[in-house]
């Protein structure tokens, strides 16, 4: 499932990442957020949602939550 | 020698910058407020041996291979110019993620030195780590530093000294892998994830996982909210326009220009027997035009305080969250709000800082737009017509700024239209640094760097412009002394222009123009060239509702001999034409197209004469129920503006069809 969809504040492995947007994605990277890592949703608006990757908070518009498949 | 200060965006790399140079660089509470490299030597009293160092600031990058273009100005610089040392500055706060950047850094064999910074914040946090530990694993010295109370900075320049000439071993290096194989590279890098991760795990303890809710995170929830975001935003700003332009920014400036009147005085008093043109030249054309800049001087400076506040609490980077959903239904992104902001101080950094939008048409269309957001040189200019013709009214400030927001949602919309974008999936993500209480020491010497840089204006270009408009309006064109100010030399080149300000002023006069004309080299000059011109004008600014006599705003008013309407027009003419000849250059090097230059420069003209037409016009009718002077004519060019712009959308519409 994607990131709007999951519980708040439940960590979770993320599955996938696919924005079509290589450059993004290298540098969703370098941030730590790619398959395999764990990211946890702390809170969420209609128009997007504040995520926590590795030690740091993110603000995600909703495009993004859904391009990011977690389990 | 040369050291390179590099890290994560928001690591506090310019903080530090600023202590051990002495330097007051741009800081604030968000990633990527640093775009462009900075040098300056450290003071003597950190670097306490022979060799001079000379301290590079770099912006902030997460990784080796740039995502935006202020992350390739690091990547270049220090392949390309290879510094003698690198002093990484570590979020301490987050290890797991800087470390990544740190392993690349170790890898190109010049000698490190790791600054984890921000060290209180975790000892707030029970977050421990094991410097000597991690000093060994990754071969380099670790020191522990606060950059916003410089603890710690010496150290780190003593580590400098001592690793000189050495080189560096590398705890991780990448495998070899083929470049282009984006399957290698990713593979490669999660290798260099997981080594970090193991080295986090032996020398970090945490207390509290980052992955729970705290505190911050319901500040965030009342911030960001889906209906009170906004609302309290515009709170906010109103707030930093009133307490500025209304409030306290007012009581100051009455002291001050009480202060500097009698300063004029004095130095008049001196000089009663001086040859009278040289006297006018001096007291009412230069000391005059300079001081009436100089009157507004608290005005901007309580509003630069309160915007480094702003900056620094970590404020920013939540509006542009709760901004992003609307500037994105015109095709901006959530973080165009930055250098708007930021424009309402200076427009040459605001425009600078769209290098942070990273798709190229938005960042363009910010350049373009943030100049609209009134800056504060053209503070002194709202509050000489909010004072002379609307009675000091709140309103008119707090307007004008409102006005720069609509215009820019409108002229997002526009340059949609004609560049032919289609709303695409576009993602946005924005790093939220913790809040922190706001540091007063650093706001007020960012104001009094800001307010001494005003001075300075003051005392070079707007002197020198008002000393030139001064004499040219002494001067008729054949070099006598002129009789009236009406065959001088500054009329008769400022009379062919005055007919273009006809459909906003409803007047010819050269005055006027000449004032606007001059604003292009900076906005002040307007006051100062308007002090200039209406001889008499100068003792008035001074004594007029912000300080003493009584009624001096109508006299300023009829002084004028335009009306109320016809001076908001033209006060809006002002703000929102092309910005100054500093900020037209900043936009043309941040757009790097001459075609965007020169259609922006066209379309603040356009939008600046439009707004100032209709304005003036409809404003005339309503209050006296006939359209003013100069209808038709400006009426013509409105339109031609209307269908220029009704073309390029067409052809654009077109050429999206095919």
């Amino acid at each position: 499932m994607d990131l709007t969809k999951v519980d708040l504040c439940k960590e979770y492995v993320i599955k996938s990442i696919t924005t079509h947007d290589a450059e993004l994605e290298a540098f969703l990277f370098s941030l730590g957020c790619f398959s395999g890592e764990k990211i946890t949703v702390i809170n969420r608006r209609r128009s997007g949602s504040i995520v926590a990757i590795k030690d740091g908070r993110y603000n995600i518009d909703t495009p993004l939550a859904q391009a990011i498949e977690v389990f | 020698m040369r050291i390179a200060m590099t890290g994560n965006p928001n690591s506090g790399k310019t903080t530090m910058f600023n202590a051990i140079t002495g330097r007051n660089e741009k800081v604030g509470n968000w990633a990527g407020v640093t775009v462009d490299i900075k040098k300056a030597s450290i003071k003597k009293s950190f670097n306490e041996s022979d060799e001079k160092i000379v301290c590079v600031d770099l912006p902030g990058a997460y990784s080796i291979s740039p995502f935006t273009a202020e992350e390739s100005v690091t990547r270049d610089y220090i392949l390309n110019e290879r510094p003698d040392i690198i002093v990484n500055i570590v979020d301490a706060t987050n290890l797991s993620r800087s470390l990544f950047f740190t392993t690349q850094l170790l890898e190109l064999g010049i000698p490190v030195v790791v600054a984890l910074n921000k060290t209180d914040l975790n000892r707030k946090k029970k977050t421990e780590i094991d410097i000597n530990a991690l000093s060994k694993i990754i071969n380099c010295p670790v020191i522990e530093t606060i950059s916003t109370s410089k603890k710690g900075l010496k150290d780190v320049i003593d580590a400098v000294l001592s690793l000189k000439g050495k080189s560096q071993i590398a705890p991780f290096t990448q495998p070899n892998i083929e470049y282009s194989d984006k399957a290698a590279i990713a593979k490669a890098d999660k290798q260099r994830f997981a080594f970090v991760g193991g080295v986090v795990n032996q020398v970090e303890k945490r207390a509290v996982s980052t992955h729970k809710r705290n505190t911050q995170d319901k500040i965030d929830d009342l911030l960001t909210n889906k209906w009170l975001g906004l609302p309290i935003f515009a709170v906010v700003m109103f707030l930093v326009f009133w307490i500025s332009q209304a409030g306290p920014g007012v009581w100051v400036a009455d002291w001050l220009t009480a202060l500097m009147e009698s300063g004029q005085e004095w130095v008049g008093a001196q000089f009663t027997d001086a040859n009278p043109l040289l006297y006018s030249l001096l007291i009412d054309g230069v000391i005059g035009g300079v001081l009436a800049v100089v009157g507004f001087l608290p005005l901007v400076m309580v509003m630069y305080f309160l915007i480094a506040l702003l900056e620094d609490c970590g404020y920013m980077a939540r509006v542009s969250v709760i901004l992003d959903p609307i500037f994105k239904k015109v095709g901006l992104s959530g973080k165009s709000v930055i250098p708007f902001v930021i424009a309402t101080g200076c427009a040459v950094p605001g425009v600078m800082a769209c290098r942070t939008v990273r798709t190229e048409r938005e960042r363009r269309a910010t350049a373009m737009l943030a100049p609209f957001m009134p800056c504060g040189a053209k503070l002194p200019v709202i509050a000489l017509f909010a004072g002379a013709f609307f009675e000091d009214a709140t309103w008119v400030g707090p307007l004008m700024y409102f006005l720069g927001i609509i215009i820019i949602f409108f002229g997002a919309l526009i340059i949609n239209k004609i560049t032919g974008y289609k709303a695409r999936k576009s993602f946005f993500i924005m790093e939220l640094p913790e809040y922190k209480a706001p540091s007063f020491f650093r706001a007020f010497k960012s104001m009094c760097s800001r307010g001494w840089a005003y001075i300075v204006k003051a005392a070079t270009i707007i002197l020198l412009c008002n000393t030139v408009v001064q004499i040219m309006q002494t001067f008729s064109l054949s070099l006598s002394v002129a009789e009236s100010a009406d065959q001088s030399i500054l009329a008769a080149i400022a009379e062919p222009f005055s007919y273009l300000l006809v459909p906003v002023v409803g007047v010819i006069s050269w005055q006027l123009a000449a004032a606007a004309i001059t604003g292009f080299i900076a906005k002040e000059n307007v006051v100062g060239t308007l002090a200039v011109c209406f001889v008499g004008l100068e003792n008035l600014i001074n004594t007029d509702e912000l300080t003493m006599i009584e009624g001096a705003g109508a006299e300023v008013a009829s002084l004028f001999a335009i009306t109320r309407v016809a001076a908001l027009a033209y006060l809006m003419f002002n703000l929102f034409t092309p910005p100054c000849f500093a900020a037209m250059g900043a936009m043309n090097a941040e757009m790097k197209s001459k075609k965007w230059f020169f259609a922006s420069i066209g379309f603040q003209f356009g939008t600046g004469f439009t707004i100032g037409f209709v304005v003036y016009q409809f404003g005339t009718l309503i209050t006296t129920g006939a359209f003013g002077a100069g209808f038709l004519p400006g009426l013509a060019a409105v339109t031609v503006f209307a269908i220029i712009i009704a073309v390029l959308c067409v052809k654009s519409g077109r050429k999206a069809k095919v």
